[in-house]
């Protein structure tokens, strides 16, 4: 109360306005703001997720509004409404060829294609050729490929793909990667201790949800929708290890177990970390995409996100060696916090800033990595819009410079975006 | 140090059982039969076919246990690696799968067998070839079904066929009977139960992956399935290729990357150091394969004028070339392929370089040095770039991986027949034996490269000390 009534009598004069915000305000912010070439791949980076998640009002061979005949239509809105269920086309909608109707008043998307439509009459069309359209409202920007689909079009939707797949799998891998690098750097391999029934409880709810999750729903799994099912495996296995940790905290507090098993956490995700940085990484994804047999933009961003957690594990590792012997850490412990508290409420947060430079720098790498699977064959399906399946498109038609030369400046443009703001945090942190 | 060494070389064993198992386990979950992948292409004839995928099956040792033991429900039998082909034996864990009771299932794939034998044995009165064949192809296909839907139909279409055919129907009226009581027993007798109860099975040494590990550590590969050359031989050419690329690239790479790395630090803020580092960061996120594609599409195809390089790979030259024009030919072949992977790891060094001379030449012995009155070249490479030196050295732990990685997509787009595009190749065929050792090479390699970076880094900095546990 003391303090309170000390600040309300002074108020810091130098402190910015509140409204800023406190992100805003905060002094890695300045400096990063100040760092120009960072701030602008960061706005570019907005823009870029704009572009992704408005991909359909971009590049869409519909109008975005018209009037016929007296009627007013929202088609793209429709898209959307006839993809998710909630409205119904009716014959005239997938009718009606969009581009040639004779419109009274008229909002086309900035690129009058979509990512799928084939333009027959314009193929391998050059930018600055002679294209076969009906005013320059038509017009293919950036050339056509051989089946006539529009390359601006494809732009447009694979940066939604490239944004989608570096967005998720990195998730996946901050989320595992902060999970057990934090458990190894806060804990070590003296500090995670737990009770002989509960290690043991966990051990066997490991292997039953394997067993009852995977094992038994192994037929299950392959008949079905992959992912829901996979989704309902996972569950059982987590039911499993929550009812084994129920009992055990019962079987804790009857019998009197203390804590007298270390866990050596530090050792076995050091020791995962060597193993999955020894094998190749693009030798392995290329075998662990093997797997599927329909490649699918899931599975892929889930294998990414699976094998590619290893960096922030390293990082948030080495920061929380740091933080755990710092004063804070010593007077929240000597306050009677439990250590999962201080570990995820006060050690972890301090340590995020470092992880935002591993994670920029992952997103280029993810990004790279699905370009490059894409353009093996065994990324996203052929036939969805990617920048990586387009650049492999390029290769059978050498004569069509503009094929191999836009998706291959999408994903240029993208990593240097991401290592740019990834320099710019490291140099804010840094001083 | 000689203790540290043996220390680590003694960890790469259980490193490399790990990654055996990663590899088998792949290999396990994978789709795709290896025994078909390997009779595909051998023009072997339908009415042969069964025996030799029996044979090929027992060659490729694939009736015997996959692993040392299996933990299943009670309701799958341990002998169950026995059906062939794998086709029929994916039939039946399905089967067991929806009802549970395997000696029901068994009893009807064995009444199913007997009934085809039976079938086969009847030569068709040619009148009525027609329903012989209908019911012939309905029994064929029975082994490979599933679905309860689909068997019930294979099973209806086999007696609408033997309905049309009285004779036949004589002959084989008990089979058919026999058959279609012990399909419905399936139905009626379902032990679903047996699916949630866990157990054991232990096969002691049998098995494949043991026969695998066995033949690895006597120097046994195993051969591929696509063409049954040796893997050893396969991977040899293969490895030679990769290694001299990415050791080509790796060498050149350094040897740019310290002049213009130093150059950039100790030019800092002039406007070529600033033109130089914009480069070099734009070369950072230039992926290499989209460089490569351009370069093959502007320099490799006559469209444009400046075809200057052959890009078909360095196999395609006649057998009778001379040993000049073989040289010429492999020089221009690999010329476009070395620079990709050069430039990558030349932008990631030299930045590297950069960073860390700056870091040297602030040091307070720098501005001794200069002190004294030392020339500025003495400065900066005696003093600063001795300093300078250590993440360069590390670095290689990560520059190699990495450019043993890249090599997979330059191999595939320039057609070097280097581990990548065996790699490549070999996923897309389903030839495992060769996808198991280029993976475990592969990591090896890139184990022994982390090693050799760890020990550079002890001979460069003499306060290094290997023994010490907390090293970081």
């Amino acid at each position: 109360m003391n303090f309170f009534n000390h600040k309300q009598k002074q108020p810091e004069v130098e402190s910015p306005p509140q409204q800023v915000g406190r992100l805003r305000a905060s002094p890695g912010w300045q400096r990063f703001s100040k760092n120009r070439a960072a701030l602008w791949s960061l706005r570019m980076l907005y823009a870029l997720i704009f572009v992704a998640v408005f991909a359909d009002f971009l590049a869409n061979d519909k109008p975005i509004y018209c009037r016929i005949e007296g009627q007013t239509y929202f088609p793209v809105f429709k898209e959307y409404g006839i993809k998710y269920g909630l409205s119904q086309g009716n014959g005239a909608y997938f009718r009606r060829e969009w581009q040639h109707e004779v419109y009274e008043a008229v909002i086309f998307p900035p690129i009058t294609y979509n990512a799928q439509q084939a333009d027959t009459p314009n193929r391998h069309t050059s930018p600055f050729g002679k294209q076969a359209v009906k005013s320059w409202r038509f017009r293919h920007w950036m050339g056509t490929d051989g089946i006539g689909r529009d390359i601006a079009a494809l732009m447009v939707h694979g940066a939604r793909a490239a944004m989608l797949v570096s967005i998720i799998s990195m998730g996946i891998a901050t989320l595992i990667g902060l999970l057990l690098g934090s458990l190894a750097g806060f804990f070590g391999d003296e500090r995670l201790r737990t009770s002989p029934p509960r290690l043991l409880l966990n051990v066997v709810a490991l292997a039953a949800g394997f067993f009852y999750g995977f094992s038994v729903r192994a037929f299950a799994i392959t008949e079905g929708v992959l992912f829901t099912e996979l989704l309902k495996s996972f569950g059982i296995l987590l039911v499993c290890l929550l009812v084994a940790n129920l009992i055990a905290g019962q079987m804790e507090r009857r019998f009197k177990f203390s804590a007298s098993v270390a866990i050596p956490a530090d050792t076995l995700v050091n020791r995962a970390i060597e193993i999955l940085s020894a094998i190749p990484t693009l030798l392995l994804l290329l075998s662990a995409a093997a797997l599927l047999q329909k490649p699918s933009i899931i599975y892929i961003m889930a294998i990414i996100g699976l094998l590619r957690w290893t960096g922030i594990a390293r990082y948030i590792r080495a920061e929380l060696l740091k933080i755990r012997s710092l004063e804070y850490v010593e007077a929240a412990r000597a306050m009677g916090l439990s250590e999962w508290r201080i570990l995820f409420r006060h050690a972890l947060p301090n340590g995020l800033a470092p992880i935002l430079v591993v994670v920029a720098f992952g997103m280029a790498n993810t990004i790279l990595i699905e370009a490059s699977l894409s353009f093996l064959g065994i990324g996203l399906p052929p036939e969805s819009a990617s920048w990586g399946n387009t650049l492999q498109d390029a290769r059978s038609a050498p004569q069509s410079w503009w094929i191999a030369l836009f998706p291959g400046l999408g994903i240029f443009f993208t990593i240097t975006i991401f290592n740019l703001i990834g320099e710019g945090v490291g140099e804010a942190i840094k001083t | 140090m000689l203790q540290y060494l043996l220390k680590r070389l003694l960890l790469f064993v259980p490193m490399l059982f790990v990654i055996s198992f990663i590899a088998f386990g792949l290999n396990q979950c994978t789709p795709g039969d290896p025994v078909d992948a390997a009779l595909e292409g051998s023009g072997v004839m339908p009415s042969a076919y069964l025996r030799e995928y029996r044979q090929k099956a027992a060659a490729l040792e694939l009736d015997k246990p996959p692993f040392y033991f299996t933990l299943t429900a009670v309701a799958y039998p341990d002998t169950l690696h026995k059906i062939i082909p794998q086709r029929n034996r994916e039939a039946a864990t399905a089967l067991i799968a929806q009802f549970g009771n395997w000696p029901e299932i068994s009893a009807y794939l064995q009444q199913l067998a007997a009934f085809k034998t039976k079938l086969d044995d009847l030569r068709p009165d040619p009148a009525a070839k027609d329903q012989f064949n209908l019911a012939m192809y309905a029994t064929e296909r029975l082994p490979q079904t599933y679905q309860p839907a689909s068997i019930q139909a294979g099973l209806d279409s086999i007696g609408l066929a033997l309905a049309r055919n009285p004779a036949l129907q004589q002959k084989v009226a008990s089979e058919f009977e026999a058959l279609q009581q012990a399909y419905r027993q399936i139905g009626s007798n379902q032990s679903r139960w047996k699916l949630y109860i866990p157990t054991f099975h232990g096969y002691g040494f049998h098995n494949r992956y043991h026969n695998w590990l066995i033949g690895i550590l006597k120097g046994d590969f195993g051969t591929s399935l696509k063409d049954g050359r040796k893997v050893s031989v396969k991977i040899k050419e293969a490895v030679n290729w990769t290694l001299s690329l990415t050791i080509t690239a790796i060498l050149l790479a350094y040897l740019l990357s310290v002049p213009i790395g130093v150059y950039s630090a100790v030019h800092q803020g002039s406007k070529t150091e600033r033109v130089v580092s914009v480069f070099l960061f734009g070369l950072d996120s230039m992926p290499n394969f989209w460089m490569a594609s351009l370069l093959i599409i502007f320099f490799t195809t006559p469209e444009y004028g400046m075809d200057f390089f052959r890009v078909l790979g360095p196999a395609s030259l006649p057998a009778d070339a001379s040993f000049g024009e073989r040289f010429f030919s492999a020089l221009t072949g690999i010329i476009l392929p070395v620079f990709c992977l050069t430039y990558t790891a030349l932008a990631y060094i030299s930045r590297q370089v950069r960073t860390s001379m700056i870091t040297a030449l602030k040091q307070d012995y720098i501005r001794t040095a200069r002190a004294k009155g030392l020339t500025a070249s003495q400065v900066v490479w005696k003093h600063a770039f001795r300093n300078a030196l250590f993440p360069l050295i590390t670095m290689f732990a990560s520059v190699f991986p990495a450019a043993l990685a890249g090599s997979v997509i330059i191999e595939q787009i320039f057609n070097i027949p280097g581990m990548g595009q065996l790699m490549i190749k070999s996923i897309q065929g389903d030839d495992w034996p060769v996808i198991y050792t280029i993976l475990m090479l592969a990591s090896l390699l890139t184990m022994i490269g982390i090693l050799v970076a760890d020990l550079l880094y002890a001979v460069a900095d003499p306060r290094v000390d290997l023994s010490n546990k907390n090293r970081k």
